[in-house]
């Protein structure tokens, strides 16, 4: 009952599907008709009743990571989530920092999280193991080596015994086999010791997420640099179980919403000081 | 329907084409290709397999005053696109632009149309999962056309994508994929997650060079480790306070430390001293220095058990405090130490896999690239296997080397335990000899068949008691 109380203070298609999921007329006045969803289609499971459990490597500033002081996740991607829960009516809990590779196969399994918000590209390879939310931010791949590094363009990297770190699992690592194939892939737990050890020459370059390699290269690692912006133009989207299609569906309407009202741009305001 | 209409699509463009390459010999391109890769398919390995499931991605930029409405792509005869998906990217820049489409495949060809046409100067990038390079692997160039404005033109070919065929490996792998046993067994969502059959199988191929380096790394790394340990052993047992010091600081300092820690530290801040050594190379010297500590507490430990008598002894013959060490004291240690060392030993062979967090090429490293590609943790469980080739016979001999250790310091085999309980009842057997020997003495005239009956036992004792 709380659940759809909460909900009818919220806008009308909130209200609609507030209303289809808890089956319950009592909150639907908005304007949109319940009767035009089919009942039970926005009916989903989850881990822990009333409350979004989320999955990330909480490494990739400034979309998700952890506040040096508190601990407490931040980032665009948690402020999102954050507002979908609040959209469903739902809290929001945070898993511990888990590795990037172990995200997908875990939604796709089940039981231990909701939802996986990673900057998760959305793949056709990756469609096939879990669902995706439709898409939430564009991105690019950047390419970051030292300030004063002489090898910078991808004929130069591309040659043996060039290490080029990537994050294991990300597009950024399929990347660089792609297109670097005579370097040596390193594939690490995530973009902050990728770059660590571009900064300590301990490999040529790193290969991440454009919005993330920016981030770093401006706040933490100065004497580093994005040599290469790589036009990837790929999508994040937020990773479902299969199993679930009806909390798909919901989270899709609350970015509709979030979109809508100008919430995400607002965000993206606060996170990347711009309008993507 | 949908798909005759492709294919006439296709024989039209390709018609079409034909016509205008041989009127247009060298005609200027709307759509200059950039570049075609392929995904690696190779089960542990960076090759890409011809008659496998795979991701070609195409990319080309449209030239200035240009749009382009249709790519058609077109590999070698023998490629499939039949059941691929394919993910359309427009690019202006940076910038991602709204552009969904229709891939029809035909045989070896894609077309590919846009709802809207592409923009001039935008790049393009096509991402077709599921398809396949023919299978007898070669060179395989990504041909083509496109329609801009109404007409129909030559892509210009990319550079070749080296492919290759199958595998000996990667047929096993096919075959287990066929076997109702193995899809039985992968249905099981543990079975399947942990211990997939074909990936057991791909992991052990690829994973064997990491365990090498892995043993590399600590057999190279023990030498040292054992002799530094043996230094600082005998430093913390010198008479000089501050030679004791240094010694106790080395040795506590990295007892008390994380190997991990160590690990960071070398490799991320000697690169900022301008040290720059080999990765594998820093890996063998972390750990050498890292069980060195260990080591030098287990030396220290088993001089220290040899008893003071034996230095008393040693200086009554008139040995100075080298040959006591080297000839009395070291060598007793060395028999007495072996187990513990043992046992460090397989510590620092675990441990090894600690290095995969600074990106050296050892069996965890190995195991983490292969579950990222394949979302499964069935390497991890074949890298254990892989350790466990290492670690349980090295725990056997543990065992028996503590049991022979434990055999001698007893004295010698199974000989003393019977002496033993002879020793134990002698009194009483003694007694009663005395005894009979006082009632033969009585009757030693006619006790003869009684004396014959006193056992032989009575012998013995009265020899022990000699």
């Amino acid at each position: 009952m709380k659940l759809s109380c909460r909900v009818a203070g919220s806008l009308a298609v909130a209200c609609a599907l507030a209303v289809t999921i808890s089956g319950c007329g009592g909150g639907g006045q908005g304007d949109v008709p319940a009767a035009t969803e089919p009942a039970g289609e926005a009916a989903y499971t989850l881990v822990e009743d009333g409350q979004i459990t989320v999955a990330s490597d909480l490494a990739n500033a400034p979309l998700d990571f952890v506040d040096e002081t508190t601990g407490e996740p931040q980032g665009f991607e948690v402020d999102l989530i954050y507002a979908v829960a609040d959209r469903l009516g739902l809290e929001c809990e945070y898993l511990p920092a888990m590795k990037f590779d172990t995200i997908v196969p875990l939604i796709e399994q089940g039981g231990k999280a909701d939802v996986g918000v990673s900057n998760i590209t959305i793949t056709d390879a990756r469609a096939e193991q879990v669902d995706f939310t439709e898409p939430y931010l564009d991105s690019n791949q950047g390419l970051v080596t030292r300030a004063d590094a002489a090898a910078t363009t991808e004929e130069a990297l591309n040659a043996e015994g060039t290490k080029i770190a990537v994050q294991a699992g990300t597009t950024g690592a399929s990347w660089v086999e792609e297109n670097l194939p005579n370097a040596e892939v390193v594939a690490l737990d995530d973009p902050v010791v990728a770059v660590t050890g571009v900064q300590t020459g301990l490999y040529a370059a790193a290969v991440a997420d454009l919005p993330v390699m920016q981030y770093l290269c401006s706040n933490s690692f100065t004497d580093c640099q994005v040599a290469i912006e790589i036009p990837t133009g790929e999508q994040y989207g937020i990773a479902v179980s299969k199993d679930n299609p009806g909390l798909t569906k919901a989270i899709d309407g609350a970015i509709d919403e979030l979109e809508a009202d100008g919430t995400i741009a607002e965000l993206e305001q606060k996170w990347f000081g711009a309008e993507l | 329907m949908q798909h005759r209409r492709g294919a006439l699509l296709v024989a039209l463009a390709l018609a079409l084409s034909g016509v205008f390459a041989t009127v247009v010999p060298q005609p200027a391109q709307a759509l200059t290709t950039e570049k075609a890769t392929a995904r690696p398919n190779e089960d542990g390995g960076d090759g890409v397999i011809g008659g496998m499931d795979t991701r070609l991605t195409w990319e080309g930029t449209v030239e200035p005053g240009e749009e382009v409405t249709s790519v058609t792509l077109t590999l070698p005869e023998g490629s499939t696109f039949e059941g691929s998906t394919t993910r359309i990217t427009a690019l202006e820049g940076l910038k991602r632009m709204d552009v969904t489409g229709e891939a029809v495949p035909s045989g070896s060809s894609i077309t590919v149309s846009f709802d809207q046409a592409i923009p001039e100067g935008s790049l393009l990038r096509l991402e077709i999962t599921n398809m396949q390079f023919p299978s007898a692997g070669g060179e395989c160039t990504v041909t083509g056309t496109y329609e801009a404005a109404g007409a129909t033109h030559e892509l210009a070919p990319s550079d070749p994508i080296s492919t290759i065929a199958n595998t000996p490996l990667q047929s096993m792998v096919n075959w287990l994929d066929e076997q109702p046993w193995v899809e039985a067994w992968n249905s099981n969502q543990f079975l399947g997650m942990f211990l997939k059959p074909q990936l057991l199988l791909t992991s052990f191929a690829s994973l064997a060079p990491g365990w090498l380096l892995c043993l590399g790394i600590v057999v190279a790394a023990y030498p040292f480790a054992i002799a530094i340990g043996l230094v600082f052993a005998m430093l913390k047992i010198s008479r000089w306070r501050v030679v004791r010091a240094v010694a106790v600081t080395y040795i506590n300092v990295l007892r008390g430390t994380p190997l991990f820690l160590q690990i960071y530290i070398m490799f991320f801040g000697l690169p900022m001293l301008n040290i720059n050594i080999d990765n594998n190379l820093l890996g063998i010297i972390v750990v050498a220095i890292n069980s060195s500590a260990y080591l030098a507490e287990i030396f220290r430990a088993g001089i220290q058990s040899i008893p003071q008598g034996q230095y008393e002894a040693a200086s009554s013959l008139g040995m100075n405090y080298v040959q006591t060490m080297l000839t009395v004291i070291l060598p007793q240690t060395v028999r007495r130490v072996i187990p513990t060392v043992t046992s460090d030993f397989i510590t620092a062979f675990k441990d090894t896999s600690l290095l995969s967090s600074v990106g050296v090429m050892e069996l965890m490293m190995f195991s983490k690239n292969l579950t990222t590609v394949t979302g499964n943790i069935t390497p991890y469980v074949a890298a254990g296997i892989f350790y466990l080739i290492v670690t349980l016979p090295l725990i056997k001999v543990v065992s028996v080397i503590e049991e022979n250790i434990a055999r001698s310091e007893r004295g010698a085999g199974p000989r003393p335990k019977r002496r033993a309980q002879i020793a134990d009842n002698a009194d009483e057997l003694v007694g009663q000899a005395a005894k009979k020997d006082g009632v033969a003495a009585e009757v030693s005239a006619v006790a003869a068949p009684t004396a014959s009956l006193a056992p032989a036992s009575a012998k013995e004792v009265a020899t022990d008691v000699c």
